[in-house]
């Protein structure tokens, strides 16, 4: 009887651990967003970070992932007004493409690229802070490492994934209207008029709401999973990881709860 | 302020900017202010040659100096130096010591150096 | 000591580039906002025209309103009318109202696949604007369904175009009696012949155009009260007018429903300008006509284009 209370113990410790990561990040998302909030986070160090993460995270990419964005629509919008066309639906080719590639898969391509560049640079980064005791030196010399560090890497991120998904969207429509109509105005009105059905102004505050979310998810996950690493140099890998799982998990969630709110 | 081996420099700002950012941050100084504010400090200790490397390419004394001019550029300036030996392990750190702090006295109000018993017969007799 | 200018940050124009960067985005978010907000028409004066339906199946809020293929307006409400028809509310901007007329014909077209559509065929363009009140009506059904009707009907002309003309049947026969009246009055003994052939009776036709002449006299008195019956206000003749004008567009409906079907005709490319050919092409084909319905639908789709020619 005894290896089953032990058995239950140890997975129901294991469940009450990873429950407890979960709360910690969500913990600090909240930190984080009432910090964000708050006019006092703003000086001229924590500008300068803020000025660097956005640098970093999507100046240094904005023309390759752009170009990038741009190939994968231009596939994507092949595909589907040739696919649409064969079955007779051509008019709802335009359709097709707004609502599936620039509504759901640029901001969430968008977010991965983020999450894979920048979410695990931050991970590895805080992860490293908090074992070299770098937090502990800046609390020392009356600095904040929240307000310095971590809060304009939200910022940072958040801006940045909002600034990408605008540009490569904006690219993809491009890229719509002068595969479906050609370098012409012609097809002005049409394309409008499609715009206006798509995109509702609650639908167009939704995307954006996205973005934020996904914005947040890619810098706070991985900041609360580098404070969360013990300080010793050989849980770096171990923060990473755990840091990149959940925010694989909470970008999916994030995904499928918006798909669910629209379309159920 | 505490001057310790335990609590680093920054590792991604230079040795000018991890001592810029303390009235950057503390006092919303604008950051060619605070450069050369920092910039006075390290000329006065003559380690201007450091201003621009980073943490793992500076030597026990630049580091030092970095963490002291860190603790000091905040006012007012309270400056607790920590074991002083294991942040100058190669240097015969009482004397450098006492010169850094000479040529710092306007700037610092008060400090005190935390070092083992033992230690003190290195230190001149106050 | 001289030195160079120590700088803020170590990449250069941090600052410009973040703010050009965030600016884009604001920029673009608020354009893209305003885009879609002009795009659903909010800064446009509309106006909602309305249509009747038989049936408002398929038809949704949102749905688009085609002209030559270019939306002109779109579904606002869907409703029931007091007669238990549908009634169809249609948000027009006022820019797009000159494409709609009073001759003008209004469709809803299914397919099997993708939605329906709302068409408007405005074959004269210089007929007047449909009126502010008007409620047209909206053909529902699609052509498919409509098909087997038609070529029943088309049938049934031909038959009946066919017993007129047949040997024996009444209009030969009427054709023949006359024949031979006309024969007879252009013979010897000929009607004039026969009234003038004695004085007596010369006379008594003197006297019968003396009376006809009263009763001309009296006719005229009665012709001038008829014409005020006839043609003055709300005289019969007004009346008919009405009438006639109410034919007219019935006509033209007709006309405008045989071109459509002329055009399906057409298309299914097994007609001939032979009446008889095709009188007996259209008796083989009723029976194929199911699977034709069947392949047009398929094909419907693709064929759109190919339908909307019209005169």
């Amino acid at each position: 009887m005894s290896w089953l209370t032990d058995l239950l113990t140890r997975s129901g410790d294991a469940l009450i651990a990873r429950f407890a990561a979960w709360a910690r990040t969500l913990r600090f998302g909240t930190v984080t967003l009432a910090g964000i909030l708050s006019p006092g986070l703003y000086n001229s160090a924590t500008r300068t970070v803020v000025q660097k993460q956005i640098y970093f995270t999507a100046w240094q990419i904005l023309f390759g992932f752009n170009l990038f964005a741009a190939v994968f629509s231009l596939i994507l919008i092949r595909i589907a007004t040739t696919a649409a066309q064969n079955y007779g639906l051509g008019d709802l080719a335009l359709e097709l493409i707004l609502r599936i590639l620039v509504i759901e898969l640029l901001p969430l391509m968008t977010a991965l690229f983020i999450a894979l560049r920048s979410g695990a640079a931050i991970n590895a980064e805080v992860a490293l802070m908090n074992i070299t005791n770098e937090i502990e030196a800046l609390h020392s010399v009356g600095i904040d490492p929240l307000r310095l560090e971590f809060l304009p890497r939200v910022i940072g991120g958040v801006v940045s994934v909002l600034a990408l998904t605008a540009l490569t969207s904006l690219t993809a429509l491009l890229i719509a209207y002068l595969e479906l109509y050609g370098p012409q105005a012609h097809g002005f009105a049409d394309f409008t008029w499609v715009i206006g059905q798509v995109y509702s102004p609650l639908l167009l505050f939704g995307l954006w709401l996205k973005c934020l979310l996904f914005g947040l998810a890619v810098t706070v996950i991985p900041i609360a999973a580098g404070l969360d690493s013990p300080h010793k140099l050989f849980f770096a890998p171990i923060a990473v990881l755990s840091g990149m799982v959940r925010l694989f998990f909470a970008l999916m969630l994030i995904e499928v709860g918006s798909l669910a709110i629209t379309y159920l | 302020m505490l001057v310790s081996a335990e609590l680093p420099l920054r590792a991604n700002l230079s040795v000018l900017e991890n001592i810029a950012l303390v009235p950057q941050y503390r006092h919303n100084a604008k950051a060619h202010v605070a450069n050369e504010r920092a910039w006075a400090l390290l000329e006065r200790l003559g380690y201007t040659a450091c201003a621009h490397l980073r943490d793992p390419d500076l030597d026990f004394e630049q580091r030092f100096v970095a963490k002291l001019l860190r603790a000091v550029i905040a006012k007012p300036s309270i400056i607790v130096i920590e074991r002083p030996g294991l942040l100058l392990p190669d240097t015969p750190y009482p004397r450098f010591l006492a010169e850094v702090l000479s040529q710092l006295d306007k700037d610092i109000d008060t400090f005190r150096i935390v070092d083992y018993a033992w230690h003190a017969p290195l230190y001149p007799p106050i | 000591m001289a030195r160079p200018p120590l700088p803020a940050h170590l990449i250069k124009h941090l600052g410009l580039k973040v703010g050009l960067l965030v600016g884009a985005t604001v920029f673009i978010a608020v354009a893209f906002l305003v885009y879609t907000l002009f795009a659903r028409g909010l800064f446009e004066p509309t106006r909602t025209i309305t249509l009747i339906a038989d049936e408002v199946d398929n038809i949704a809020i949102g749905m688009p309103l085609n002209f030559s293929g270019f939306p002109i307006g779109e579904v606002s409400r869907v409703t029931l009318t007091e007669q238990g028809q549908g009634r169809v509310e249609i948000k027009v901007p006022t820019k797009h109202l000159r494409w709609l007329r009073g001759t003008s014909i209004f469709t809803l077209q299914k397919s099997l696949v993708g939605g329906a559509k709302i068409r408007v065929y405005s074959t004269d363009l210089k007929a007047p604007p449909l009126a502010p009140d008007a409620t047209p009506q909206l053909h529902t059904g699609d052509i498919g369904e409509e098909l087997p009707a038609l070529v029943a009907r088309a049938k049934a002309l031909l038959d009946n175009l066919e017993r007129l003309t047949q040997e024996g049947s009444a209009l030969d026969q009427s054709l023949g009696h006359s024949n031979t009246v006309l024969g007879r009055m252009t013979g010897e003994y000929g009607v004039l012949e026969g009234m003038l052939g004695s004085a007596d009776k010369a006379k008594k036709v003197i006297a019968a155009l003396d009376q006809s002449n009263k009763l001309l006299a009296s006719l005229n008195g009665l012709s001038l009260k008829m014409d005020r019956r006839v043609f003055g206000q709300d005289g019969v003749m007004d009346q008919t007018d009405k009438a006639m004008q109410q034919a007219n567009a019935a006509l033209l409906q007709t006309r405008d429903s045989l071109k459509k079907a002329d055009a399906i005709l057409a298309d299914a490319k097994e007609a001939s300008t032979d009446l008889v050919l095709l009188r007996s092409e259209i008796d083989a084909s009723v029976n194929k006509v199911n699977g034709l319905i069947d392949e047009i639908n398929r094909k419907w789709p693709f064929a759109r284009e190919v339908e909307m020619k019209l005169p």
